[in-house]
């Protein structure tokens, strides 16, 4: 479970003086639900969920993840949570085993938890095959069932998705948008953001529209798109936003 | 901190960092290969210069040619090196003009009345010219003086031989003077100024792209916030990466001297037979722990300020020009070794890289002092804890990790 309370972040810029990034975010994630954070670029998703994921302290207000708080005990919450992005990258000169690896240990886990543990992602992901190949030789989808695996090795209850598909091709964001719904069914909490409407609709239980740092409306896809009177999610965007 | 975290992220750090091949190019190539190629590229040269110019003949004009005695004349024509133009060949145009446009090396000038003053055992003069910036008309110079000094003593002789003089007394005693300096100092004083720089530089190198990559390149690769969202804490990366960074450097430096010191033993030594004892750098024990305690918390700030600027970089390219800038800091003031007569003192010992190379230079030489060996350490080792502490600052900073 994942809960935003008046999340808040401001940057400091030296020309354009104080900017408010993130501001007065709550919002509620629930177990085996996918919320989708839905948004345009710079909207604050990338933000938000930096400040979910402990990268960055909030200003003001916080978020409570499997009851700790990200404020408060943020070296606490990083064993609850698993973090995926776009951009997230590999160490290409490891491999895949010794990337999962690493991480399992930063995590705290023991030897035989590690070798378990990757012994079983590696057969879920159908990883075998390239699993002692250097990750530079990899191919963009062979990465990317890198990054998940690195992303799960420690099993973490909850999981953030910071525009996971972004910049992907098809077959490699088929991977993740599959994992996604993995993580779902195994009752994992889900948190995801996108700018990408038909991803949105395709695979939110729930969604918050952000816009400008500012949450604007929230409920399942059929809840907005019934209180805007629109057909699809790009135009209810619009209405609420534009409102 | 927890040491287990420190051990798990310094262990991974090193095996990416050694299969990265830039890095090993700088830590492992340059040092092992490139070094010896380098000293003995140098001293070949240096040596075939010299002796080029040695067995050259050198030619030169003798002005008022015929004023010498027969005996004189015929010694400068049979001097080994010389060879002597007709001063007819220059007719109507400015000797000295031509010795300095380089067209002979030099110019004897006689005066008439040489050889009847000679012979009156008047007191009489003769003049050489020569160019001093150009090595031929110094040998030229030289070997003239040779020539006249051996004929100088001819006539004394021939004059105390006429007045039943014994030439005994023209050297009531002899002197001999003998050098007490041990080798290592010679050796110190002729090539302990280049080590020093080497190794510095060489320090530096090692650590600069293990260091780039360890923060700026988490950056590019985009895996920074997956360590930042990990458990492990910030200060235990930065340790973590700030050993590797520490030991790459010092990996660096140690292989250049060792290559430094072989080259200069076995390599060189063959060329320069001459000075080939003075080539011998006997590094003991002593010495080479005194180097490794120098190069210690040099390699410490190394690795401090490296680090800092790569976290402080937004890519790799960013970090790239950084170091480079940085590299002249470094250069300029590791450069004091080679420079004559700058001597260590308490404020020399307060500067990095200034002290580091002072003090290696006078170890190589055989002569420390201790009391501004500890004070570089001193200062040294604090300035490395100082630049750790502003790396971990920074790797805690948002803004710097995060920047736009």
């Amino acid at each position: 479970m994942i809960q935003a309370e008046k999340l808040t972040k401001v940057f400091k810029d030296k020309k354009r003086g104080e900017i408010k990034a993130v501001d007065q975010v709550s919002f509620t994630c629930e177990p085996g639900v996918v919320y989708g954070l839905l948004g345009p670029n710079g909207a604050g998703k990338t933000t938000t969920l930096r400040m979910l994921s402990t990268a960055l302290r909030p200003t003001s207000g916080t978020a409570i993840i499997n009851g700790v708080d990200v404020a408060k005990e943020p070296q606490k919450v990083r064993s609850q949570i698993g973090f995926l992005s776009g951009d997230t990258g590999l160490y290409g000169r490891l491999s895949p085993r010794e990337m999962v690896r690493y991480f399992g240990k930063l995590y705290g886990m023991s030897k035989s938890a590690i070798e378990e543990r990757t012994e079983k992602l590696f057969d879920m992901l159908d990883m075998q095959d390239f699993a002692d190949a250097r990750n530079e030789k990899l191919s963009s989808g062979m990465k990317q069932k890198v990054s998940i695996a690195r992303s799960v090795v420690h099993d973490p209850p909850a999981m953030i998705f910071d525009e996971p598909t972004t910049g992907l091709d098809v077959m490699s964001s088929r991977t993740i948008v599959q994992f996604i719904q993995r993580c779902c069914d195994e009752g994992k909490t889900v948190i995801f953001s996108t700018h990408i409407m038909s991803e949105a609709m395709r695979l939110c239980d729930k969604v918050g529209i952000i816009h400008e740092g500012k949450l604007y409306a929230e409920g399942t896809v059929h809840e907005l798109l019934e209180k805007t009177g629109t057909d699809n999610l790009e135009n209810a965007f619009i209405k609420i936003v534009g409102e | 901190m927890q040491l287990s975290n420190i051990v798990t992220i310094f262990k991974k750090e090193m095996t990416d960092t050694l299969r990265d091949r830039r890095t090993l190019i700088f830590m492992l190539l340059i040092p092992i290969v490139a070094i010896p190629l380098l000293m003995l590229g140098l001293s070949s040269l240096m040596v075939s210069q010299i002796t080029k110019v040695k067995e050259e003949t050198s030619e030169i004009v003798i002005e008022g040619e015929s004023f010498l005695p027969e005996e004189l004349r015929t010694m400068f024509v049979e001097a080994p090196g010389l060879s002597i133009r007709g001063e007819d060949e220059f007719e109507g145009r400015d000797l000295m003009d031509e010795l300095k446009q380089g067209n002979f090396q030099a110019l004897v000038v006689v005066s008439d009345g040489f050889s009847s003053d000679l012979e009156r055992e008047n007191q009489t003069e003769i003049e050489i010219f020569y160019d001093e910036a150009e090595l031929k008309s110094e040998f030229a110079e030289d070997k003239i003086r040779d020539v006249l000094s051996d004929y100088k003593e001819q006539i004394v002789q021939k004059r105390m031989e006429q007045r039943d003089i014994s030439t005994d007394i023209l050297t009531p005693y002899t002197t001999t003077s003998q050098n007490v300096a041990p080798l290592q100092k010679i050796a110190g004083k002729e090539f302990g100024a280049i080590l020093p720089y080497l190794i510095i530089i060489m320090c530096f190198m090692g650590a600069m792209y293990p260091a780039i990559d360890l923060a700026a390149g988490e950056k590019e690769r985009g895996t920074l916030e997956t360590l930042l969202v990990s458990p492990a804490t910030r200060g235990e990366f930065v340790v973590g990466k700030y050993i590797v960074i520490l030991i790459t450097g010092i990996v660096a430096a140690f292989l250049s001297l060792g290559s430094l010191v072989f080259s200069l033993n076995y390599m060189v030594e063959d060329l320069l037979k001459g000075m080939s004892k003075m080539l011998a750098i006997e590094l003991d024990v002593h010495t080479i722990i005194l180097v490794f305690l120098i190069i210690l918390p040099l390699a410490g700030i190394f690795a401090g300020v490296l680090l800092s600027v790569s976290i402080f970089a937004r890519s790799f390219k960013e970090a790239q020009s950084y170091v480079t800038a940085l590299n002249m800091a470094v250069i300029l003031p590791a450069f004091v070794s080679l420079l004559p007569g700058v001597e260590m003192d308490y404020k020399m010992a307060l500067i990095p890289v200034v002290n580091a190379s002072l003090i290696m230079k006078d170890a190589i030489s055989g002569s420390i002092e201790w009391n501004y060996v500890f004070v570089a350490l001193l200062s040294n080792a604090v300035l490395a804890a100082v630049t750790l502490v502003f790396c971990k600052k920074w790797f805690e900073k948002e803004s710097i990790l995060f920047r736009m």
